[in-house]
């Protein structure tokens, strides 16, 4: 009895599966992934029609919230817009210059386009600013509640004037 | 866990190894501190590591006795904490999308800088991988069912590669993203 305890506390670290059984013998481990364990929720509760509670709908949106989905809002659309832009280089027949000629005869003024620049910038500091933010998360740091609003004012605030620079450019 | 072994070892040495009923009980205290340790400390974890501290022997011997029937845990273990090795390929992806995020931030101000067709085809190639694998989590995120998911990413590989032939293509007959970009603002 003692040679098993003294054999379970050297080996520590890793234990062989039949070892495993006698410890464990009411603990039951599950076989499947928390993968899994998720798409089987979503699959025996579509198939029973189940409604969904309403979360989003009723929830109170907060700053962190908004920045979050704006994130993943300019995410997808600038994706869209490079795989757009792609599609029209494989499809159309002329040239580039040509066609932003064309664009730039039929805008109306300066102002236009200063507004288009600031229109296509934002986007692009914006997911790029909140990016950054992301990263500093991804590293460990900027966690705490405060620190959340504040990195997230920053963001928005760097990404107006950066827009608004690149759009007087 | 020295603690237990040490009590264990006093226990041990009044018992007298033929005595069955005494290793009966001595096998049910052990395995009723596993059990407890695996509800209350975090899982598998802490028991591997000898870091968790288990509960008295004597407390636990007289709630053996009170409850007749066994409180099974179920332990959600991932198979890379037993003692063969899991797949690390979820944690690398991770990984290499943070490493092209970097990338793709440094490559901007380079693009800026050296206009050049090396830096024009780096630029496809990061921001497309970059959209894919962010639109890849998309999908993960919103879209269930086994056959939908499988359909969601065919279609979102076939728009990656789409668009980086494209702006490949675009990069070869035509002026190139930087200077695009450049003549975009020059209007």
């Amino acid at each position: 009895m003692a040679l098993l305890l003294r054999t379970v506390a050297r080996q520590g670290l890793c234990l062989s599966r039949s070892q495993f059984g006698v410890l464990y013998r009411h603990a039951v481990p599950m076989g499947t992934t928390a993968n899994e364990e998720m798409n089987k929720f979503w699959a025996k509760n579509t198939q029973l029609n189940r409604p969904v509670s309403p979360h989003v709908s009723i929830y109170k949106w907060s700053i962190p919230m908004m920045m979050s989905i704006s994130h993943r809002g300019t995410g997808v659309a600038l994706s869209s817009g490079i795989s757009a832009f792609a599609l029209a280089a494989l499809v159309l027949p002329e040239s580039y210059p040509y066609y932003l000629d064309l664009i730039h005869s039929m805008t109306f003024g300066p102002q236009f386009l200063a507004f288009s620049k600031f229109a296509l910038a934002f986007p692009v500091a914006y997911h790029t600013f909140n990016g950054i933010r992301h990263l500093a998360w991804d590293l460990g740091k900027g966690f705490k509640i405060p620190e959340v609003y504040r990195s997230g004012y920053i963001v928005t605030a760097v990404t107006v004037l950066t827009s608004i620079g690149l759009a007087a450019m | 866990m020295k603690r237990f072994i040490s009590s264990h070892r006093s226990r041990a040495a009044l018992v007298h190894p033929g005595d069955s009923s005494h290793l009966g009980l001595v096998v049910r205290i052990m395995a009723a501190l596993v059990r407890i340790s695996s509800v209350c400390c975090r899982g598998v974890s802490p028991l591997l590591f000898r870091s968790c501290s288990l509960i008295r022997p004597l407390a636990v011997q007289k709630k053996d006795r009170d409850c007749p029937y066994l409180i099974s845990a179920k332990i959600h273990a991932t198979p890379s904490s037993y003692a063969g090795s899991g797949s690390k390929a979820a944690s690398l992806h991770w990984t290499g999308e943070r490493i092209l995020s970097i990338v793709l931030l440094g490559l901007a101000p380079v693009a800026y800088f050296y206009p050049v067709p090396a830096v024009d085809y780096s630029l496809a190639a990061a921001l497309t991988l970059h959209g894919h694998w962010g639109l890849g989590q998309v999908v993960t995120d919103y879209v269930h069912g086994d056959f939908k998911i499988k359909m969601a990413n065919a279609g979102l590989f076939l728009l990656s590669t789409v668009t980086f032939a494209g702006l490949c293509y675009f990069n070869y007959h035509d002026v190139g993203i930087c200077k695009a970009v450049a003549l975009l603002w020059s209007k």
